[in-house]
């Protein structure tokens, strides 16, 4: 039984006992509920995951010996395991099996990636890796626009984030060109209206963009990062209405922001500069670190209040998360000495405490007028 | 045209770009295999432990070390592509002469330019009398299972060298392995 139903199944009871739910009105819940088909069936799953096995089968052919057959031979088999992987598509999708047609067009993609890396290796090609890994992802995204697939989209924003990764490992540079990519994909997200698409190519960019200031400006422009996170959690918070009467979107976006504007308050305060001046700590330091350090513990708890208020459960959960993470890397860190470190603590507690204590004042005073109104 | 017909040319288009893609690396790499200008490079031994990883060997080139003093012009930035300039000395042998970031133009019997990226020593803070560790795109070779331990023995003993074919935007490809001056591995193009 699905999560969701179970939930339903326990509340009805409890309605029921209230009596706001008769008899005929629980028991028409719970037909509608039985003939609700789970969107997560086996057989597409197993499709998918047998597609997936198809390809790492195809890709330890890299590692295989096929020295035997010619070069003619090699490529015939590759091609035309390509065209009967998209054969299959064909013939699936004409019997309406459209989950198997999709797992044999993620089949095709990654023959395709094989191929790739096959020719190149045929023919010694060395030339620069991470462009085989472009042409790779474009031939991904042409197969999610033109047989509009989902798969296929997700594996196109899996294959610009290794891209990237791999181009500023080699170049040390920023890597702008993978928001031409991005950007193409994400606009073929929003074309397929397929909402986990959108929250890939989100993530895929918080991906890009929190490395961004080890490769800009001074090369620890982290505060960049914090910035736009920062503007993006308050513009989704502050515009929230004029957001989601277009998309329903406010609420990740929040949560996106707030991803972003915290990691990289974390490489400004902990990662940064651990790579300037090692694990030794001067005044200045210190000082930078504890206004660093208030400043994150403030934009988390005005990220909770926020998301309490807009029932955002999400942004709700990872500002917990991160609060916890930035006190117990604190707490690692250390201010100095240890008598240092557990003064920061008492004065952040007894900040928290009092916050706790407005909170439970304002929600005591609420509740009798919602009750009255 | 019905949805289905429609999705099965989709299908269609698809495989025949994928394949396009596939087919265009072949023919590049036919066309300058074939009608690429010729050089020989001598091989030299690589990190001996690097030298056989998996089924490629690792081939290192004398010109694959670069004084970064030959640049001319604007430093390349780090992993792109920029030129250099190979002049052939009266023993046979090739040096490299000139570094520059936009293609020069040498139409020269003695001269050829061969395209190269290089992940070290294009920092900001690297010194002009740097040795710059050039890559042409010629340094991997796959060899048949159980051939690596041989040609790591005749590169280290610098009995070996490459047939390298060049084309005229720098583009370098291996045509085959010279051993003891006779050529020995021998690409065929399909």
């Amino acid at each position: 039984m699905s999560w969701y139903r179970s939930k339903v199944e326990r509340d009805l009871a409890r309605w029921q006992t209230a009596g706001w739910v008769n008899e005929a009105g629980a028991s028409a819940i719970r037909a509608d509920l039985q003939s609700r088909k789970s969107p997560f069936g086996v057989a597409p799953i197993f499709a998918i995951l047998g597609a997936v096995l198809f390809g790492f089968a195809a890709m330890s052919f890299v590692a295989s010996n096929w020295t035997a057959m010619s070069k003619l031979a090699r490529l015939a088999l590759l091609l035309a395991t390509l065209w009967g992987c998209y054969g299959a598509a064909a013939v699936l999708l004409q019997r309406q099996l459209n989950a198997f047609a999709q797992a044999a067009v993620l089949g095709g993609i990654a023959v395709y990636g094989a191929s790739i890396m096959l020719i190149a290796q045929m023919y010694h090609m060395e030339g620069n890796p991470p462009d085989a890994i472009l042409m790779w992802a474009l031939g991904a995204l042409l197969a999610a626009v033109l047989v509009r697939s989902n798969p296929a989209l997700a594996a196109t924003f899996v294959l610009l984030v290794v891209w990237t990764c791999w181009e500023r490992g080699l170049g040390q540079a920023a890597h702008w060109t993978f928001l031409i990519g991005w950007a193409a994909t994400a606009a073929a997200a929003a074309w397929l209206g397929w909402r986990p698409g959108l929250h890939l190519a989100a993530l895929s960019l918080v991906v890009w963009l929190v490395p961004l200031g080890f490769f800009i400006f001074d090369h620890h422009a982290h505060w960049i990062v914090v910035l736009i996170g920062g503007a993006v959690g308050v513009a989704a918070a502050g515009a929230a209405p004029a957001i989601d009467r277009q998309v329903p979107a406010s609420a990740a976006l929040f949560a996106y922001g707030l991803i972003l504007a915290f990691a990289g308050l974390h490489i400004l305060q902990f990662i940064d500069p651990l790579m300037l001046f090692g694990m030794q700590q001067d005044t200045d330091s210190i000082q930078r670190l504890v206004l660093l350090a208030i400043l994150t513990l403030a934009m988390l708890l005005g990220a909770m209040l926020w998301a309490l208020g807009a029932d955002n459960r999400a942004a709700l959960w990872l500002a917990y998360a991160a609060f916890a993470l930035e006190i117990f890397t604190l707490y690692l860190r250390t201010f100095g000495t240890l008598l240092n470190t557990s003064l920061f603590f008492l004065i952040a507690a007894v900040i928290v405490s009092l916050l706790a204590w407005v909170a439970y004042r304002l929600h005591q005073r609420k509740v009798p007028t919602g009750a009255a109104a | 045209m019905t949805a289905t017909r429609k999705i099965l040319l989709a299908l269609a288009i698809l495989a025949l770009a994928q394949t396009g893609v596939l087919a265009a690396m072949v023919i590049d790499r036919v066309r300058l295999l074939t009608s690429g200008r010729e050089i020989t490079l001598p091989i030299v031994p690589v990190d001996p432990r690097d030298l056989f990883r998996g089924e490629y060997v690792r081939l290192g080139y004398d010109v694959g070390r670069v004084p970064a003093n030959l640049l001319e012009g604007p430093r390349p930035r780090l992993n792109r592509p920029f030129y250099v300039v190979l002049e052939k000395k009266p023993d046979g042998t090739w040096a490299p002469i000139k570094i520059s970031r936009a293609k020069p133009s040498e139409a020269s019997a003695d001269r050829i330019v061969l395209k190269g990226r290089s992940t070290f020593g294009w920092s900001s803070t690297a010194s002009p009398d740097a040795v710059l560790a050039v890559r042409y795109g010629i340094e991997s070779y796959f060899v048949p299972e159980g051939q690596g331990k041989r040609l790591e023995v005749l590169a280290r003993e610098k009995r070996m060298a490459a047939l390298i074919a060049v084309d005229a935007k720098g583009n370098a490809a291996i045509k085959g392995l010279i051993v003891d001056r006779a050529l020995q591995y021998e690409e065929p193009l399909f």
